[in-house]
């Protein structure tokens, strides 16, 4: 019954929630919940050991759309379907972008350690599932399906427009947290990856054009140079089981280990000027992926002038009939959509996130739940500042939050967040951290302005997780 | 920690009502695309000296040649999806006689499924004379140029009016362009 659930509580989990890209404003500096230290290495968490419930520490998945929502196309308005795609088709940049990412920890623990009883440093480790995928609006394939080249004569089409990568990669990690004196703290994070499936296509080039001829009424230029690289495809395709089991036991292969390898490294530091005012600034996901194993990629590459057939003067040789030289032209144009397959090696970055932020503790808490040893100082709230940047295939992302934070009391922390970034320029969410003797649970939802009707988001995020947290405040 | 409940409960809640309104996902089934595509179809640049021989006029000579093989009405996605055609064919003419020009749409065994022909008047003084034709390619007619395999172009020159004929000395060419706007509907 339990086994059974779970994943069904997963799935459910990552297809109904909407979240926002990858940033986890929320997440971001809540030090009460340990995942924090995934997105800087230099947080230091406040316990003395703490352990993720399997699979259910820490839950992620996300849709986000920067230009449109699913209100814009399927709302019931009586308007003809076809006719609010073309308004889409032709309102959308080729700049705007489709993102799913989904992230599920698998296990994951730390403890605390060091000489003497300071116990300065800690320790984190743990293995998560990511699936990351992009794609580009591809704005001028989209106007040549609907609309055809007919009403765009002289029209350049950019071929470069097909710009989209996809990868489900498991994630080994082991991350140290070490004070380097009293204001500064260092935070290094080893990755491995192993990825189980890649599929990517950002090195797109080429145009289409169709203008006045010389000889004819048109003349069409092609000028292909497309690319899609891929592995742990193809063995999927080619498998000639049908057994589920079988595919089961070969991703779960691919997860430890089994997968195209990589490695990667995450860098944090903090630095707390006082102790109300901290800085802090990290680098995840320095790292690469080197496909090796089960690749299939595919190109076209090819250039073709076509002003039509000229049945009467063959231009190539005067002894030429019409039928050779229109098998010429019949041949010219299947070797210019001609699609080569190549099995060579690739290599992959992983999209490398910058984090940071500034923040400022404020108001002492007068009740006796006060905890006047903790390491803030016993201040109750903070406010703050911070930046998020990813890095993508054509231009990075950028996401700025402004933030407050408050101890409500012994248990139960909540944060704020207000967030400008791709999607929304009104994007407030809201994080809650509860502990339970050791049992520690968190819930971050952001976009909360949109819950009333997802449809009009263009994204939303949610996250929840459950922990055991032992030592020191926490008890 | 009954607050920290009853917060959990409220915040779950909240999530759980969120919902998606005032949307209709069965629209997709409406989903079509409708482009037009214009391409190039054939061209030729023909010298008056097509129409004559050791100095003397082919009698009632016609210029004739035709594309075979034609490939891309045998293709799914033309074949389903396209609802309308129109080819488009000029022509300018700088010798001084007319001409019927025909184009014929043959089967596979050289049937002749459609054709349709235009005329172009004779050039004075050796100037352009330009003709336009549109033909139309709907219901049956449509259905004639999806089966067609072979095109077959021809040039009928007209004897002239006044007893004079075409030889070393006659100058000008007769050249025709033309494209077609092919109207796809592909639905789900």
């Amino acid at each position: 019954m339990i086994k059974g659930s779970i994943p069904l509580m997963v799935v459910t989990l990552l297809l109904s929630i909407f979240a926002f890209g990858q940033n986890k404003q929320l997440l971001f500096g809540f030090k009460d919940i340990p995942q924090s230290v995934m997105i800087n290495p230099s947080t230091t968490l406040d316990n003395d050991w703490y352990v993720g419930f399997p699979l259910l520490s820490h839950i992620h998945a996300n849709v986000g759309s920067s230009g449109m929502s699913a209100f814009d196309l399927f709302a019931d308005d009586g308007t003809d379907f076809n006719t609010k795609l073309q308004h889409l088709v032709s309102r959308l940049e080729d700049n705007d972008f489709y993102t799913v990412t989904q992230q599920l920890d698998i296990f994951s623990g730390g403890f605390a350690f060091g000489s003497g009883v300071k116990k300065d440093r800690y320790l984190t480790f743990g293995m998560y599932l990511e699936t990351d995928v992009i794609a580009y609006y591809p704005k001028d394939y989209a106007i040549l399906a609907f609309e055809g080249n007919a009403p765009h004569l002289n029209r350049y089409f950019d071929l470069s427009d097909l710009n989209a990568q996809g990868e489900v990669v498991s994630v080994f990690h082991v991350g140290v947290t070490k004070p380097i004196n009293k204001k500064l703290t260092f935070g290094a994070r080893a990755k491995i990856y192993s990825s189980l499936f890649n599929v990517r296509s950002t090195n797109n080039s080429g145009s289409f054009i169709t203008e006045e001829g010389q000889n004819n009424f048109l003349r069409h230029t092609f000028d292909l140079d497309l690319s899609v690289n891929t592995s742990g495809i193809k063995s999927l395709v080619d498998a000639e089981t049908s057994e589920v089991s079988d595919y089961i036991r070969t991703l779960r292969n691919r997860m430890f280990f089994g997968g195209n390898l990589g490695l990667g490294i995450d860098l944090g530091l903090t630095y707390e000027a006082s102790d109300r005012l901290t800085y802090e600034a990290s680098l995840v996901d320095i790292g690469f992926i080197r496909h090796t194993k089960d690749i299939q990629n595919y190109s076209i590459n090819d250039t073709y002038v076509y002003e039509g057939i000229n049945p009467f003067f063959p231009e190539i040789t005067d002894d030429q009939s019409a039928e050779e030289y229109w098998n010429i032209v019949a041949n010219k144009f299947e070797e210019l959509f001609e699609v080569d397959t190549t099995h060579t090696k690739y290599t992959t970055w992983r999209p490398l996130k910058i984090n940071a932020a500034i923040r400022y503790k404020f108001g002492k808490k007068s009740t006796e739940d006060c905890d006047c040893f903790s390491k803030d100082g016993g201040y109750s709230s903070m406010i703050g500042g911070q930046l998020y940047v990813i890095g993508r295939p054509k231009l990075p992302q950028l996401g700025l939050t402004a933030f407050y934070y408050r101890r409500l009391f012994q248990g139960l922390n909540v944060k704020a967040t207000y967030t400008i970034d791709t999607f929304s320029a009104k994007n407030i969410g809201f994080g809650l951290s509860t502990n339970i003797g050791a049992l520690q649970m968190f819930v971050l939802a952001d976009n909360l302005l949109e819950y009333q009707n997802l449809a009009k988001a263009r994204s939303a995020s949610f996250q929840l997780g459950v922990n055991f947290i032992f030592g020191r405040n926490k008890e | 920690m009954k607050i920290i409940k009853q917060t959990l409960l409220w915040l779950l809640i909240f999530v759980l009502v969120s919902c998606i309104k005032d949307v209709d996902f069965d629209q997709v089934e409406d989903f079509a695309l409708t482009p037009v595509a214009s391409a190039s179809v054939i061209y030729s640049n023909i010298d008056v000296s097509r129409f004559y021989d050791n100095d003397e006029e082919l009698e009632s000579e016609s210029v004739t040649d035709a594309i075979r093989d034609i490939t891309v009405f045998t293709d799914d996605v033309v074949l389903e999806n396209l609802v309308k055609a129109e080819l488009i064919f000029g022509s300018v003419n700088s010798i001084n006689r007319s001409f019927d020009i025909q184009v014929d749409f043959l089967s596979e065994s050289d049937e002749t499924l459609h054709t349709f022909s235009f005329n172009t008047a004779p050039s004075v003084s050796g100037n352009d004379f330009i003709t336009e034709h549109t033909e139309l390619f709907e219901n049956e007619s449509l259905e004639a140029l999806k089966a067609t395999r072979h095109m077959r172009m021809t040039f009928n020159l007209h004897s002239s009016t006044d007893g004079s004929t075409l030889d070393e000395n006659s100058t000008g060419r007769i050249v025709v362009k033309s494209r077609g706007n092919f109207y796809l509907n592909i639905s789900l």
